[in-house]
């Protein structure tokens, strides 16, 4: 022991070599050691969620900076560098994902963009809702400025997919998540879509409610025209169901008796309430119009035209907004149409004549009450009437063969004396109309057919 | 360290093998020793050396560089009190043959 003490004060000279071969040896393996260490680190953090994560390495003392989304995460991600072989210190630069309160994420679309902006909790919720959007719009760009917080509510990512599967039902608007609660903003792109929105939002998940919904949906037109040069009645835009679909074309066939009708409608969700119990009159209105258009936008009725004579026209403009349900607007710009030239007693029997074969005018069962369906062929025989003003004019009811005759008599007289009556309060001089009945008495066809019954009902105008 | 000394083991090698040679050369070498004075005053810088690196106070690359330093040099005195057993071992057999 005592010659290794002896013999090791004559090794100094071995330094110098040994000094140089550390300055190689350093000058060689530094940046070596640095790019392990630094690719060892950042595969211990693979697994490990991170936001802006850097890892620079000086010689074996690995600075660590990063956004971590919790504190146990933060905590085992230095742990894990630290545990990386080799690993002399860790500079711990890392902190936590800043909080966000009120937690608000959004989603908004303009022309041919949706932005996603707001909040999301994770990179993995962010990268899920862009590929979503992407997805659910087909070839719409999509800009991500989501930035990342915690304190995201409970099933975030859930609620937010399901409200960017909304976006896709809007043209334009907004979306917005502010914690738990959904307010929702813009204009739907197809009728029926607030409501398709609507029903969606059903299945948020449980303890999220919606604070405001202000989406707009296109208005629910309908239109019908009058085409008095092509007999025409063209119906256009919507209707509810199929079921009211049938029910206005039977009701516009009633009411237009001399007009074909061009049926355009299409079925579509979205109708104000009480769509058929103000679109039914409407077309009873436009049926009195010589020429005239119904147009039927949301809950606003405007009809516009040339009605037959001053008292049509005044009966359009104040009595049909009454028949709608509430809430129900009616606009009325109703004018009346020049008086045609007036004509002599033949000519006016065969215009009765005429028109009296294109439609009948219609009575409830058994009764003498007119059917509203019959006020256009009434405008029409009245507009006749008044072309002939120096004629006397016998109107003249008759029933089928059905039931009692006197009754039948009775009845034929009473419907008769309804006509008159009309005529009267359309402001015809009552001494020009004589009511008279005849029963079954005076039968077109016969009485063994219901098309011949059917015939045989009627009312006759006769010019004196 | 270990985990790292696979990128500077042959330099780890070379300061064996030159405390190796130099443990055989000084046993029949025949300069000057360092005075003990200076071995004291050496002895406190190596303690103070490696003291600073098991308290990693030197930063980054420096302190790499120390321990890459007092790495060798433990290897090399290891490789001299080696070589300069086995020169005084195969000298004193020598001896008495002679």
């Amino acid at each position: 022991m005592h010659g290794l003490f002896k013999w090791s004060s004559k090794w100094w000279p071995g330094v110098i070599p040994l000094v140089i071969f550390w300055g190689i040896a350093a000058w060689t393996s530094t940046a070596t050691v640095e790019a392990d260490l630094a690719a060892r680190s950042n595969a211990a953090l693979k697994d490990t969620v991170l936001d802006k994560r850097r890892i620079s390495v000086d010689g074996r003392d690995v600075t660590f900076a990063a956004n971590a989304f919790s504190e146990d995460g933060r905590l085992s991600a230095v742990a894990s560098v630290e545990a990386v072989p080799g690993v002399r210190l860790v500079n711990d630069e890392t902190r936590l994902v800043p909080e966000a309160k009120p937690y608000v994420w959004s989603a908004e679309r303009d022309v041919g963009k949706v932005t996603l902006g707001g909040n999301a909790p994770l990179p993995s919720s962010k990268g899920k809702l862009m590929e979503a959007a992407k997805a659910n719009l087909g070839g719409i760009e999509v800009a991500d400025q989501m930035a990342l917080s915690r304190g995201a509510p409970t099933r975030f990512d859930a609620a937010a997919l399901l409200l960017l599967d909304q976006i896709g039902k809007l043209k334009d608007g907004k979306i917005t998540l502010t914690d738990t609660k959904v307010s929702l903003a813009g204009m739907a792109r197809e009728l029926g879509g607030r409501e398709a929105i609507v029903g969606a939002l059903k299945n948020l998940p449980e303890g999220y409610s919606i604070a405001a919904n202000d989406i707009q949906a296109p208005p629910y037109v309908f239109q019908a025209y009058k085409d008095p040069v092509a007999l025409t009645l063209t119906l256009t835009g919507y209707v509810p169901d199929n079921n009211t679909h049938a029910a206005l074309v039977a009701a516009a066939g009633r009411k237009f008796f001399s007009e074909k009708v061009v049926d355009n409608l299409k079925a579509s969700v979205g109708a104000p309430s009480g769509f058929a119990a103000a679109v039914v009159p409407a077309l009873g209105a436009l049926s009195r119009l010589s020429t005239g258009t119904l147009v039927v936008s949301d809950r606003e009725v405007k009809l516009s035209g040339d009605a037959l004579y001053d008292a049509a026209a005044g009966q359009i403009r104040n009595g049909l907004g009454k028949d709608f349900p509430q809430g129900w607007q009616f606009k009325a710009e109703v004018t009346v149409k020049p008086p045609s030239a007036p004509v002599d007693a033949s000519v006016c029997q065969q215009l009765f004549a005429d028109l009296l074969v294109k439609g009948r005018i219609r009575f409830e069962s058994g009764k003498a009450d007119i059917v509203p369906d019959s006020a256009g062929l009434l405008d029409r025989l009245i507009e006749i009437a008044m072309r002939c003003p120096t004629t006397n004019i016998e109107v003249a009811g008759h029933t089928d063969s059905d039931g009692d005759e006197a009754a039948n008599q009775a009845l034929s007289e009473k419907r008769a004396q309804a006509v008159v009556d009309y005529l009267v309060r359309a402001g015809l001089p009552a001494s020009r109309f004589t009511a008279v009945g005849f029963g079954s008495t005076q039968p077109l066809a016969g009485n063994d057919t219901e098309d011949g019954k059917a015939q045989n009902r009627r009312i006759e105008f006769v010019v004196k | 360290m270990t985990a790292v000394a696979t990128f500077f083991w042959g330099w780890l090698l070379t300061a064996l093998l030159l405390g190796f040679c130099m443990g055989w050369i000084a046993v029949v070498h025949r300069a000057q020793g360092v005075p003990k004075v200076w071995i004291g005053w050496l002895s406190l810088l190596a303690i103070a050396l490696v003291a600073a690196s098991f308290t990693r106070i030197v930063p980054g690359r420096f302190g790499y560089w120390l321990d890459l330093f007092l790495v060798m040099f433990a290897l090399y005195l290891c490789g001299c009190a080696v070589g300069s057993w086995l020169r005084d071992w195969v000298v004193s057999r020598s001896k008495p043959a002679s």
